[in-house]
């Protein structure tokens, strides 16, 4: 068998550690960089975009010009007003000798490049944790499969180690790139944002075509491995009766569905959008509370009835 | 046992005790030392020992007898419900100093009534005046230790101006034997004496004056007992009047015989506590494993039809309202090191039996429960957690009292605490039967003698020594050793080397002291305690003069682990490694606290920290905290190898204040990080990172204890998973070999204060959608989406150490 490359370079947004939220147990959760869709509520917008790239936080910067003078392409500059500091994209390579600098961590690094090796050295850190919560690694995004290769040997590695795996995916890939992750594979988290082709297009900026055909693939894989669709909730968005519906028949159909986990809508990401400069999408809907969470739950349910619904990670009992 | 809230069937009661408590303001109590006074002035001539004991006598037949309503199990140490003791003969003077600030200082303060005063200034002081082991202690002092103590290097006083506590007294041998029980034994060993022969005269002296003590013991009983008839007698109610005249019944029999019952087991239990408190006011007088020792009179109980499980539950929550009415009196500067009237009564649940199998039982849930239901701030309670063998059950009761966010209980990883006690030279046989004491001290029921924590070592201060040749920074006074111009050191080994002569000096230092206060208190001794060690009976030697089957040398506590580590790590990677910075910018800009220097505030903030299961920072954990271990025991005192612990109570805060800025990055005169916690808001890679890092000290090697707080999110508590999660967090805590954890809820309560007050909360981290950041940088909008995601918890305080 041929060795796994690990000196092999991927783009990664961060890594945390000791999550609840993405697969069982604790687990250490590897964003990558770079992602097909973009969801109008996304939430973690830094992941978006496949390099590194930097961000600037308004509201800590002093305007001590610290940056302007690091910065080795002179892409900084102070605005026409003066009141904050600018950077020419264009010449920006995120080398991110200004978030370096910056006195005041008014700049921000998102993203650096890691080699397999060491992705691997952070996730086996965590092993003692796995062991005593039947955790693992969770592969996430960003979309990985837009990394594939990458993918593929920290999931080796891992395999190797007896780290229970995991991936958050979109399933918005060639099949060919799909497949040979398949068997490596624990757990498959992948979202079911809407049921209809034109809504998703609308609020992701692709057709479900590809991922629905992607989802039935992988569950009628020979591969072992639990699969659990996920739909975040937008009110006003992508949850009314003839959505949750659709979704509900498509589910119904999969044999390797271990659950369907709805997910709260939250606008944690606006942070992020600030210091992207980006205009945040969603501004006016608010955050759903949990009786309007167990309604849609409990109207999924008695069109899915046998299929274990959670909200959040906890189970919605019937 | 999922149960939550407070039984009804008991809730008025218990409420009713609260009440009274809550609402009593802490008076200084100065009746013990005014019986203690009177009565010595009584025996003049008679050797030391005996004139404790009779002065012990006469504070049980002429002390305040009170029973307050409502009550189930009684007794006080002195006259009032909330009262601060005064040991006259360990320190008079402390009162003396504060009597005009008693009630207006900082921390802990008491109400001082005109009449206790005049009694003071009357009868104690004019006494007492040049006769207490605290001016023996000031009288002794050596010039090196004054000049680290006043520098603010080291807090060592603590043991001159308190009696001795750090002790698990033997209940559970005082409980079944009974007085009369202790008495035989007593008696037995007299008779074995001869007059004649060398050292029996001494033996004499002292196996009367426990005889003493007993009578004292069950005179004090039975002057509860009289009182319970005479109110009983008065009661119209016939319920209340049946409890009286049961409770009357029961002070008849206990202590004296041995227990028969539950409750006369708790009361034979409280009369004992009240009195080694009446002996000498200090902390830490720990219960220990109340739910081993009291097992057997419960299950009788049950397995009789004498008792229900709810009436336990409520005879136990009684107990617990009475162990938080004592009050510890200290002086200002220690109330300044643990503040909030710390009695430290660590009580404990859990662990393995003399067996080594799992020592969980109804017992040990009812005593979670007892806090769960009065949420007050004592008992301490600790857990002894046995990964191996104690059940999930155990551990999910463990972390639902952690959910109410009271900062209770202390968990304990039972393994390490087993091996601490065998590392204090005690055989694996009876170290199964370790008990937590105080803060995290390890101790062992009726048989093991020690200060556990006598001196504090401020980390902080051995760091700018080494930057400063030895001297401090606030006073600009030569304390330290002299190891050089720090511009002399060349490479990293240079400046290691000067680091470990610093920690050398300073160790070398408290020993010495150590070894003065153990002389001095071969004059303290304490016959009311002793009397419930063994060992101390057929040694017929005293508790302070070594008399219990073990003893170790004094507790050398270590303060500002985090701040040394990231201090030491961010000269090893900036100066040495890097060479991003001199060492001559670096000293500049600490002796300007980083003004101006703010690219170098920068550098340091941002080198490798302890927290984040980073090697660059965590391989000193190892080294330096294992070079301290060394050194300590590399050292005896006349009781045994002298032992380490890190352990702050409240000390980091007022430590703080003596440090100049950091290489960590902290800023001049702020706090310390508490015990083996990282720096407050240095640590961004989640609770198993900071457990990763914190595993790298040699914690069975701290044998006095390590204590960790960490902060804990709502989403680890509010959801089924969340719970399931935190117990394999702590299992894996167990795995990792740390000691020791206790945590503070990141409650909304809390989130809301720090949007008000955001200077108070810099260093509050939090995750946002998958990333972790400083709470108070966020947007509002962004923080109140936070706050929304936290469920409503109610806030309740305790003292944590």
């Amino acid at each position: 068998m041929k060795p796994v490359d690990t000196s092999l370079f991927g783009s990664v947004l961060r890594i945390e550690k000791t999550s609840i939220h993405d697969g069982t147990g604790l687990r250490t959760v590897v964003f990558l960089k770079g992602c097909p869709l973009q969801c109008l509520w996304c939430s973690t917008p830094e992941s978006q975009s496949a390099l590194p790239q930097k961000g600037y936080a308004r509201d800590r910067c002093t305007l001590c010009g610290t940056c302007i003078e690091a910065c080795p392409r002179h892409a900084l500059r102070l605005s026409e007003d003066g009141t904050r500091i600018v950077t020419d994209t264009e010449k920006c390579d995120a080398c991110f000798e200004c978030v370096k600098k910056c006195p005041s961590r008014a700049m921000k690094a998102y993203g650096s490049l890691m080699s397999v090796a060491e992705v691997v050295r952070e996730i086996a850190k965590d092993e003692i944790f796995f062991f005593h919560s039947g955790g693992g690694v969770t592969i996430s995004g960003g979309e990985p499969l837009d990394q594939a290769d990458f993918v593929k040997a920290i999931l080796l590695e891992c395999r190797d180690r007896g780290i229970h795996r995991a991936i958050e995916t979109s399933f918005f890939a060639s099949w060919e790139k799909i497949e040979p992750l398949l068997p490596l594979l624990n757990l498959v988290h992948t979202d079911l944002k809407h049921p209809d082709p034109v809504q998703h297009k609308k609020l992701t900026g692709v057709d479900n075509t590809l991922i629905m055909e992607n989802i039935r693939k992988a569950d009628a894989s020979p591969y072992r491995f639990d699969l659990v669709l996920r739909t975040p909730l937008i009110p006003g968005i992508n949850d009314s009766e003839e959505a949750l519906s659709g979704s509900a028949a498509f589910a119904k159909g999969l044999k390797k569905l271990k659950e369907v986990e709805f997910l709260a809508y939250h606008r944690l990401g606006l942070e992020t959008y600030r210091n992207l400069g980006w205009e945040y999408p969603l501004e006016e809907i608010r955050t759903p509370d949990r009786e309007f969470m167990l309604s849609k739950a409990r109207f999924f349910k008695s069109k899915a009835p046998g299929i274990t619904v959670k909200i959040n990670g906890t189970p919605v009992a019937s | 046992m999922a149960q939550t809230e407070i039984n009804p069937k008991y809730a008025d009661r218990i409420e009713k005790l609260k009440e009274k408590l809550l609402t009593t303001y802490p008076e200084i109590d100065l009746e013990d030392a005014k019986i203690l006074t009177e009565s010595f002035l009584e025996t003049q001539g008679e050797p030391l020992v005996l004139r404790k004991a009779k002065a012990f006598l006469k504070q049980c037949r002429e002390k305040t007898v009170t029973i307050w309503d409502h009550e189930l199990i009684v007794g006080n140490a002195g006259s009032k419900i909330r009262g601060g003791i005064l040991s006259a003969d360990v320190c008079w003077s402390v009162l003396n100093r504060e009597l005009d600030t008693i009630n207006t200082r900082a921390y802990d303060k008491f109400h001082l009534l005109p009449e206790d005063r005049k009694t003071f200034e009357d009868l104690i002081r004019p006494y007492w005046k040049g006769r207490s082991s605290y001016e023996e202690w000031l009288a002794r002092i050596p010039a090196d230790v004054a000049a680290l103590r006043d520098n603010g290097a080291l807090y060592i006083d603590k043991k001159a101006v308190r009696g001795w506590g750090e002790v698990t007294a033997g209940y559970e041998w005082f409980i079944t034997n009974g007085v009369k029980g202790i008495v035989a034994k007593i008696e037995g060993e007299k008779a074995k004496l001869d007059a004649t022969r060398p050292g029996d005269y001494e033996k004499e002296i002292y196996l009367d004056s426990l005889l003493i003590v007993a009578e004292g013991l069950v005179t004090l009983a039975n002057r509860y007992a009289d009182e319970a008839e005479r109110l009983a007698a008065a009661e119209a109610d016939p319920v209340r009047k049946a409890e009286l005249l049961k409770i009357a019944g029961i002070c008849r029999n206990v202590p004296e015989k041995p227990a028969a019952t539950f409750q006369e087991a708790l009361q034979s239990f409280y009369f004992y506590q009240i009195s080694i408190f009446m002996e000498q006011n200090a902390a830490a007088y720990n219960p220990g494993r109340m739910d081993q020792y009291m097992y057997p009179f419960y299950r009788a109980d049950l397995e009789e039809g004498r008792i229900t499980p709810d009436q336990a539950q409520e005879l136990l929550n009684c107990l617990w309202v009475k162990f938080s009415e004592q009050c510890l009196f200290q002086d200002a500067k220690s109330a300044e090191y643990a503040s909030g009237y710390p009695m430290f009564q660590n009580l404990c649940a859990g662990g393995v039996d003399a067996q080594g199998r799992d020592a969980v039982n109804d017992l040990s849930y009812m005593i979670l429960q007892a806090t769960m239901d009065t949420q007050l701030y004592q008992p301490s309670l600790s857990v002894r957690y046995n990964m191996a063998k104690n059940p999930n059950s155990f551990l999910r009761k463990i972390v639902e009292l952690i959910k109410l966010g009271t900062g209770f209980p202390a968990f304990h990883n039972d393994e390490v605490g087993i091996r601490m006690l065998m590392n204090k030279g005690i055989p694996i046989r009876e170290a199964l039967g370790w008990n937590p004491g105080g803060c995290v001290e390890t101790n062992l029921a009726g048989k093991l003698r020690a200060y556990s924590a006598l001196a504090d070592i401020n980390l902080g201060s051995v760091v700018e020594y080494v930057l400063l040749d030895g001297k401090c920074r606030k006073t600009g006074a030569q304390a330290g050793a002299r190891t050089g111009n720090p511009l002399d050191f060349k490479t990293w080994a240079d400046f290691e080397k000067a680091l470990k002569e610093q920690l050398h000096y300073v160790i070398r230092v408290v020993v010495k002291a150590s070894h003065i206060i153990d002389e001095i208190c071969m004059n303290r001794p304490v016959p009311a305690l002793s009397f419930s060690f063994e060992e101390c009976i057929t040694n017929a030697k005293d508790y302070a003069w070594g008399g219990a089957k073990y003893n170790t040398g004094n507790g050398i506590i270590c303060i500002g682990v985090a701040d040394l580590i990231n201090s030491v790590a961010a000269i090893r990677y900036l100066v040495y490694g890097t060479k991003q910075l001199t060492m001559s910018r670096l000293l500049e800009a600490l002796d300007a606290d980083f003004a101006g220097y703010e690219d170098v505030l920068k550098l340091c903030s941002e080198a490798p920290k302890y927290g984040n299961d980073d090697v660059r920072a965590d391989d000193l954990a190892a080294d330096l905290f294992t070079f301290i271990a060394d050194e300590i025991e590399s050292y005896k005192s006349k009781f045994g190898t002298m032992t380490p612990g890190i352990l702050p109570v409240s000390g980091n805060t007022p430590f703080g204040v003596e440090v100049g800025a950091l290489p960590s990055g902290r800023r001049a005169w702020k706090p310390l990080a508490d015990g083996v916690s990282p720096n407050g808001g240095t640590d961004f890679n989640g609770p198993g990172a900071v457990l990763k890092s914190v595993a790298n000290i040699p914690h069975d090697r701290f044998v006095q204890g390590t204590l960790l707080n960490m902060k804990i999110a709502p989403e680890m508590l509010n959801t089924d998973n969340g719970i399931t999660q935190l117990m394999a967090l702590l299992k894996s805590l167990c795995s990792l070999g740390v000691y020791h954890v206790q945590f503070n809820v990141v409650d909304q309560a809390k989130l809301i204060d720090a949007q008000k007050h955001p200077e108070e909360y810099k260093g509050l981290l939090v995750r946002v959608a998958g990333y972790t950041a400083y709470f108070v940088e966020l947007g509002k909008d962004v923080q109140d989406e936070i706050i929304a995601r936290t469920v409503q918890t109610e806030a309740t305080s305790a003292v944590s150490c």
